[in-house]
């Protein structure tokens, strides 16, 4: 059986005294849910930094590499013609293709990470806890231990923040 | 908030002993090296051209962000202030090519008979290149005067017209600078090769300049945090500055790349004649700029983390201030000296006087005006800025 | 995160969360008026009748056009890069103005984006048209085939076909992904099944959590620092369509820079005129606000001045080259038969934008409005300057000829219009016009409440 609390609140500064003090309690907070990014929230739920970046990085890097090497093989070792009076190997001709690339490819690796990675797509079915948490609800979602020890201490708290329809949820693994 | 920076003795002496080293290089360089006057003239050139660059970017950066109703930057202002303080320097220095026309300009030589600078002769003639000369100092110095003493008079008093007088000041700044920037580069460098001609050159110069001037604020931030300075400039500002940095090394490529690849693309020979001796007798150094200035910083600062790093930072601005140095030096050379031309003890010699010079400028300056202002409506802004 | 008490507040009205959720998702909820039915009979007419008239072309001909052996670029191309410089202003905004930090940008940059997608659509027409036979529009793409060759890689106009492609395929990417947390929303407010499961479709099963905004926020940052040098390369690549030429009057160095500064120009245009609109029907006044049009009214007296410095530094390097054809080439501008179409464009694009440097004006709804049309005019008037009065008198006295649009171009043009307004009155009813969820997080920060509580709804 696994347990868990919900509750919203409906000022992010709430949400956010609330996190820290569950935090600081040692309690395992499952997810918080907003209609917007708070700013300030990832430090304190501990998240590390995304790594989205690095994929567009490595994205863009392919496809540099690609389209520049595609390039020049196809006019250098494949199909040598004389065009315009330029050398086989123009590379300032090369360019332009080479940085469209380079974007396009970043670009596609970091929505195809950011999508896999937060399990979002077409047809994704994740559970809605309520459907205001897309208009003004800010949402937590607190693990609770299998006895109910941790019970009043996270209610405690959440209501100290004004939080709104607290519910203990129980479900069968 | 009150903060003043006070020039140490130490300060002063290692500014002081960097032109010391200078003049004694020269000394050296004059004997060992018996430079021609061209020679000497063309680093004249380089020199008054790079120094100024900063100096007047200290204008363009103080405008630019009033105008744009910036706040983050109300608290590291009095930098950009202390750069335009060389101006006047950079002025006289300018008015001294009058003595070396003849070696850095082609054009101004009496009895050309050449059709093509016949044609030009209306714009390229000696007394009005000094006319112009003075007018764009004239509004350089008139103007950045105005801006820096707007805001000495707002710390004094917390009226809010001295926010909406710097705003019409900073615009006024702005147009000015918009045309006499382009102008400027035509008439000091372009027009060193007389016969080329690039609609794009303007632009190409302002751009080198904007990474010249905010790479000259890092390092001084840099300087002054060293010193116990500027506590209230944290990681986001200098993430900002890295920003900038970046974003402007990239843009600097992209204009280069511009005019590049339509001289190159269209082939014809008015243009190329620009390139040809740049890619045959200067090749190593014509490539070394590009490294420098564009896949250096790119690489560099491409991270988070780096462009945090003041330290790092730091670095990196030395190495593209460095790298501009030789871009101007590329701009100059090929048509004042032409191949024979080096870097040697002339060369260090003049930067390291120069350089002297224009940190004693900018230091002095420093010490003289508190080193926060006061009152500006944005400050606060600047105080809490996160990301 | 502290704002100074001057600047002018970005979310007026006294708005909470649940107001800005309500206010912008009414026109999707609502039936539409009679002025949204009246526009789109409107554009649909005038999209079909460009849809004949691309038929015709395709049917009998490029001869259809007014083009001939001089002029081989007229009308179509024109239109082309006026659009592509329209799609300017929406990757403009959402990604160098969230760069630089622009709060403001967040009313406008969703629509903007839209319409970026929208103009590039209309601009990616034209080339296709122009090639006579659309069905064989592939063959600009490097696949293996039975003809052995490879597209050339030196063209720039095979640059063009790559750089509207990334451009086109990239803001969707961006515009996407800054939507589906707000299709979210419109999904939780749905009543219908229907379309609540079509919205839950498009909204790739959005929560909320923690963990996706932390990756939609780094994501949207980086896409914006990647659509940043695209949209400056975007232009670039176009004006070297002109530029990597030797004509006179093409074949100037400038032409990248001036190109980009030019688009966003007449980008910000199109977006006032459409918002100026939109904001009214939509009762998005709030949203946004004078302040907002004043801002981008800034943007345009900047770029506009950029444009006009260009045009002088053109006029005067012409001038300074010593190069006859291309003193001639601006002279004829300036004063052969063409005149007008440079004046038209002088005047629109350097002289009446100068206007707004007094505050009044730029506060002024009713002038921004008209200016945004002048600007919008004057733009198209540069790039047939550049195109016609470059190539009309070329080298070659003999073969000098003057161009004149036929009823077919026209139309297509029309066409275009048509099919841009089209998409946005189709936008406005489908997806929300603002991101209310960039707007809700801007709102304590730069709302007009006194108390920063009262964000959240009354009990």
């Amino acid at each position: 059986m696994r347990r868990y609390i919900s509750a919203y609140f409906e000022d992010e500064e709430n949400l956010l005294r609330a996190t820290k003090d569950l935090r600081d309690k040692q309690l395992s907070i499952q997810d918080v849910l907003t209609p917007f990014p708070i700013h300030g929230l990832d430090p304190i739920l501990g998240f590390k930094r995304s790594r989205i970046p690095t994929i567009g990085f490595i994205g863009g890097a392919i496809g540099c590499i690609i389209a520049f090497g595609f390039q020049a093989w196809a006019f250098v070792v494949d199909y040598p013609l004389f065009i315009g009076g330029k050398p086989h190997f123009a590379i300032p001709s090369f360019i332009p293709i080479t940085f469209e690339l380079t974007v396009l490819f970043a670009a596609f690796a970091m929505v195809f990470a950011f999508l896999i990675r937060s399990k979002l797509g077409p047809g994704a079915n994740n559970p809605i806890h309520d459907e205001r948490i897309t208009d003004d609800r800010f949402m937590i979602i607190v693990d609770l231990d299998e006895a109910g020890n941790q019970d009043e201490l996270v209610k405690e708290i959440l209501l100290k923040e004004e939080a709104q329809e607290i519910k203990v949820k129980e479900i069968d693994k | 908030m009150e903060e003043k920076y006070t020039l140490k003795r130490k300060t002063q002496y290692g500014i002081l002993s960097i032109a010391g080293v200078g003049i004694l290089l020269l000394i050296l360089g004059y004997f060992i090296e018996s430079p021609n006057r061209q020679e000497l003239w063309a680093n004249v050139l380089i020199n008054n051209l790079y120094f100024l660059f900063i100096a007047l970017f200290g204008g363009v950066f103080l405008a630019l962000h009033k105008i744009a109703y910036a706040g983050w930057y109300t608290a590291l202002k009095r930098i950009p202030e202390a750069l335009t303080k060389f101006l006047p320097i950079s002025a006289a220095l300018m008015f001294l090519i009058y003595f070396g026309m003849h070696d850095l300009y082609h054009w101004s030589h009496e009895g050309l008979h050449d059709p093509i600078l016949e044609g030009k002769a209306a714009y390229l003639n000696v007394p009005f290149f000094f006319v112009r000369m003075a007018l764009y100092f004239l509004g350089w110095i008139g103007l950045t005067y105005l801006l820096r003493k707007n805001t000495l008079d707002q710390d004094l008093n917390p009226d809010l017209k001295y926010h909406n007088r710097g705003k019409i000041l900073a615009a006024l700044f702005m147009v000015f600078f918009a045309i006499s920037s382009s102008t400027m580069s035509w008439d000091w460098i372009m027009s060193i090769d007389a016969h080329w001609f690039s609609t794009l050159f303007g632009w190409f110069i302002f751009i080198g300049m904007f990474v010249c001037g905010i790479a000259t604020i890092i390092l001084l931030i840099a300087f002054l945090k060293s010193q116990g300075y500027l506590e209230y400039i944290n990681k986001e500002h200098i993430h900002d500055m890295g920003k900038y940095l970046f974003a402007f090394s990239i843009f600097w490529m992209y204009l280069w790349f511009s005019q590049y690849l339509l001289i190159w693309y269209s082939h014809i020979p008015e243009e190329t004649a620009y390139f040809a001796p740049r890619l045959t007798d200067h090749k190593i150094l014509f490539f070394t700029v590009l490294v420098i200035n564009f896949l250096f910083p790119f690489l560099a600062l491409m991270t988070r983390d780096a462009k945090r790093n003041l330290k790092w930072l730091s670095f990196v601005a030395i190495v593209v201030l460095i790298g501009h140095w030789l871009n101007v030096y590329m701009l100059v050379i090929p048509g004042t000296i032409g191949k024979t031309a080096q870097i040697g003890l002339i060369e260090i010699g003049f930067i390291a006087l120069y350089l002297g010079g224009f940190l004693y400028v900018v230091f002095t300056s420093l010490a003289k005006t508190p080193l926060l202002v006061k009152n500006d409506p944005l400050l606060e802004e600047s105080f809490h800025y996160e990301t | 995160m502290y704002v100074s008490p001057i600047r002018e507040p970005l979310v007026t009205g006294k708005k909470t969360y649940k107001k800005i959720t309500d206010e912008i998702s009414a026109p999707i909820e609502g039936k539409p008026g009679k002025a949204w039915y009246a526009g789109i009979t409107l554009t649909v007419s005038a999209l079909l009748l460009g849809l004949a008239m691309m038929g015709y072309t395709i049917w009998e001909g490029i001869g259809t056009w007014g083009l001939n052996k001089t002029i081989g670029w007229g009308w179509g191309i024109t239109n082309f890069v006026w659009w592509v410089g329209i799609g300017h202003a929406g990757t403009f905004i959402s990604a160098i103005l969230l760069l630089f930090r622009q709060k403001w940008r967040t009313s406008i940059n969703r629509s903007a984006e839209a319409m970026t997608l929208f103009a590039v659509m209309c601009a990616g027409l034209f080339p296709l048209i122009h090639m006579g036979r659309p069905l064989l529009g592939f063959f600009v793409f490097p696949y293996p085939n039975t003809r052995e060759l490879w597209v050339n890689f030196n063209s720039p106009l095979l640059w063009d076909v790559f750089a509207i492609s990334t451009y086109f395929t990239v803001s969707l990417l961006f515009w996407y992904v800054g939507l589906i947390p707000d299709i979210g929303t419109i999904r939780d407010r749905m009543k219908s099944k229907f379309k609540k499961w079509i919205y839950g479709l498009l909204s790739f099963g959005w929560t909320g959590s923690a963990k996706h905004w932390q990756r939609h926020e780094s994501i949207s940052l980086i896409l914006a620092g990647l659509a940043a040098p695209l949209v400056l390369s975007v232009h670039s690549i176009v004006s070297t369509d002109f530029a990597t030429s030797v004509i006179p009057g093409w074949h100037t160095t400038i032409f990248p820079p001036y190109f980009v500064a030019g688009a966003i120009f007449s980008g910000f245009a199109m977006v006032l005129t459409l918002l100026i609109i939109t904001r009214k029907v939509l009762h998005l006044e709030n949203y946004i606000t004078v302040g907002h049009i004043e801002s981008m009214n800034k943007i345009i007296i900047a770029t506009g001045s950029i444009v006009g410095i260009a045009y002088i530094t053109e006029l005067f390097i012409a001038w300074y080259s010593g190069v006859e054809y291309e003193q001639y080439a601006f002279l004829n501008r300036a004063t052969g038969p063409y005149w007008w179409a440079y004046w038209i464009m002088m005047t629109c694009n350097v002289i009446s934008p100068q206007l707004l440097w007094f505050k009044k004006l730029r506060r002024n709804l009713v002038f921004t409005f008209i200016l945004s049309i002048f600007i919008n005019i004057g733009m198209w008037f540069e790039r047939f300057v550049i195109i016609v009065t470059s190539l009309h008198r070329d080298y070659l006295p003999s073969s000098w000829s003057m161009y004149e649009p036929t009823m077919v171009e026209v139309g297509i043009f029309i066409g275009t219009l048509g099919l841009f307004f089209t998409c946005f009155l189709l936008f406005i009813r489908v997806f929300p016009v603002i991101a209310i969820a960039e707007v809700k997080s801007v709102l304590k920060s730069s709302g007009d409440q006194k108390d920063k509580s009262e964000t959240k709804e009354k009990h």
